[in-house]
């Protein structure tokens, strides 16, 4: 038998029985589509964090104060705690070469009052650096100028649901504020960026570093923000940084560098594992259209046993007939699955069309995924059916058992 | 040329073993007209099968056209079915979703025909049984007698050498019964081989042999 001949024959069984060829084509659809769409949702989320995590700046490193993991040894005789971090600590990184820029963190919460009107926000002091390590960008005005930070002039740059509560509409740029006890005029206005990473950008006043250690009356640095030169000097510059911090701190270790390359990994991998592990699941949906489509043809071999004796009588070889069931399986796992990655396509198209804070995205290898399973559960499912019609005895089929 | 010899076909129906053919020895020549009469289960319809090649025999040889089928497997077996036999059923066997034409065209469709000399080849046997104007009906459309004159059809389109009839005129009134008749004699007188399996003794006698069968022997 042709290949064309047995493709238009099941094509032309499989329309002779609408109904049940519909149902088991809608089942095969909905197991591809839920393949496609949740591993979409996935991918989806997987994007949106690294997005995240990109738009902290880019070469990052990050040095917090402390180790995260000990080391042999005997404990230290004298009681010992790690030491802060100081803007000193932060200064000295510059002398490495594979450093681009610094941006030291001290973090804290304080009312900040204009007017009559008085709000508790996030202060966080640093350098005019923390802009470029950051990747901020301002509504209005400027950001904090550079120069010694150890002498920095008391201006703050504010973010905008800030500005709202203080100023209203009013143009908050030039106006005085009072953050703790200390005054400060208003220079730049953030740009809305939303939640990044937990700290909201909108609510919190960015001050001189040192303003913020005297108005916490606290020399520790939160943290370093550091950028090296490029991607390739991330490991060179995390390797001075330690350098330089041991030096200053009397040969102990006690700071953690964190990779915002280590980072993103680690939630790339998560993730990624995440949207397989959601993809298997929605691949059992398709098993079990599998086992339909099984039910579907077991019914039609058993219906048309006759039909088979008849074939057999006119001279169809056991794999004409094998050929023709399975094709009758495999055409409607193939159409299911094309109905399927269509309906997911038009789905993720919808949901981005209507849903702008969050983007569902297809991974290339889902649509492949999904068929191969499909069309793979529709080759096992269909095999059996097939095998039985295309050995029944000829005689015993045509009297129709 | 069909020469059987020795030809046994038991069955086990339960405990007992049931002897369907006993011992047949049968020589038919090129172009023969015989008919294979008995009441029932005498062994005439088992007899057709196992000259159709759709049931092997137990012992005995069977040689069709000088090929010894007996030894032959499966595929060759359905091959021989393909090029040299045409069936035609008491129930038509026509599929129900496929027209006339398509029907007719299912042996050739099998046989890997490409479509263009496989068309005109069908339309042929279609107006050779002046079913020309049913070609689109499908076999709900067609009457008892239409529809076994589309069997016919099929089982000639091949070109076959020998048809096997089990009883042809079992389902059909009288006069459709005479058409169809009719037709398969016309076939015989071309050079067809034909034997016909009928309880009916009128269509009996038309037969220039008649092969009376009892218990699974041949009388």
């Amino acid at each position: 038998m042709r290949i064309e001949d047995t493709l238009s024959s099941a094509a032309h069984t499989l329309t002779a029985h609408a109904t049940r060829s519909w149902l088991t084509l809608l089942a095969v659809a909905l197991g591809s589509a839920a393949v496609v769409l949740l591993s979409s949702l996935g991918e989806g989320a997987r994007r949106y964090v690294l997005d995240e995590f990109t738009q902290l700046g880019t070469h990052l490193l990050i040095v917090i104060p402390g180790r995260n993991e000990t080391t042999g040894g005997p404990p230290p005789l004298l009681g010992e705690t790690p030491r802060d971090l100081t803007l000193q600590d932060a200064l000295a990184l510059l002398r490495s070469p594979h450093i681009a820029r610094i941006a030291p963190v001290a973090v804290g919460e304080a009312p900040v009052s204009a007017g009559s009107r008085s709000r508790e926000v996030t202060i966080l002091g640093s350098t005019s650096d923390y802009r470029a390590v950051r990747n901020l960008a301002l509504a209005a005005g400027r950001f904090l100028p550079p120069g010694d930070p150890e002498r920095a002039p008391p201006y703050a740059v504010i973010g905008q649901t800030l500005a709202e509560e203080l100023f209203g509409s009013a143009n908050p740029i030039g106006a005085r504020i009072r953050i703790g006890d200390r005054r400060f005029r208003v220079i730049g206005l953030l740009e809305a960026s939303g939640v990044s990473l937990g700290s909201n950008l909108a609510d919190l006043a960015l001050i001189p570093v040192s303003a913020a250690q005297a108005l916490f009356d606290n020399p520790a640095l939160f943290r370093i923000l550091v950028q090296a030169r490029g991607r390739s000097a991330l490991d060179a510059a995390q390797d001075d940084i330690l350098a330089i911090i041991r030096a200053r701190h009397d040969g102990e270790d006690d700071v953690t560098v964190i990779t915002q390359d280590a980072l993103l990994g680690t939630f790339d991998r998560i993730l990624g594992a995440l949207t397989l592990a959601v993809a298997g699941i929605a691949a059992i949906s398709l098993a079990v259209a599998g086992v339909l489509i099984m039910n579907v043809m077991l019914v039609s071999v058993s219906q048309r046993t006759a039909e088979v004796g008849l074939l057999k009588a006119l001279g169809a070889r056991e794999h004409d007939i094998l050929g023709l069931f399975l094709s009758e399986a495999l055409l409607l796992a193939a159409a299911g699955t094309a109905a399927g990655i269509s309906l997911a396509y038009l789905g993720v198209a919808l949901f981005n069309s209507q849903v702008a804070a969050f983007a569902l995205a297809v991974p290339p290898w889902a649509p492949l995924a999904a068929a191969t399973v499909s069309l793979g559960t529709g080759l096992i499912f269909g095999l059996l059916p097939a095998l039985r019609a295309a050995r029944l005895d000829p005689v015993a089929a045509l009297a129709g058992h | 040329m069909i020469e059987l010899t020795g030809i046994e076909r038991r069955f086990q129906v339960g405990d007992t073993e049931v002897r369907a053919l006993r011992q047949i020895d049968l020589t038919l020549a090129d172009g023969d007209y015989a008919a294979v009469m008995g009441p029932s289960g005498s062994g005439k319809s088992t007899l057709l099968n196992i000259l159709g090649l759709l049931d092997r025999p137990n012992a005995g040889r069977y040689r069709l056209d000088g090929v010894e089928t007996t030894t032959l497997d499966e595929e060759a077996r359905a091959r021989l079915r393909r090029e040299r036999i045409g069936f035609v059923f008491q129930a038509f066997h026509l599929v129900p979703r496929l027209t006339a034409f398509e029907n007719v065209e299912l042996p050739l469709v099998l046989a890997g025909m490409a479509p263009r000399p496989r068309r005109e080849r069908v339309r042929q046997s279609l107006a050779a049984m002046g079913l020309t104007a049913r070609a689109g009906h499908r076999p709900d459309q067609l009457s008892g007698g239409q529809r076994q004159r589309v069997a016919i059809a099929r089982a000639t389109v091949t070109e076959p050498g020998l048809i096997l009839a089990d009883e042809p005129t079992g389902n059909l009134d009288r006069a459709a019964g005479e058409d169809v008749v009719a037709a398969l004699e016309a076939l015989n007188n071309k050079g067809l081989t034909l034997i016909v399996v009928t309880h009916d003794p009128a269509l009996g006698e038309r037969a220039r042999r008649r092969i009376q069968m009892d218990d699974g022997a041949i009388l």
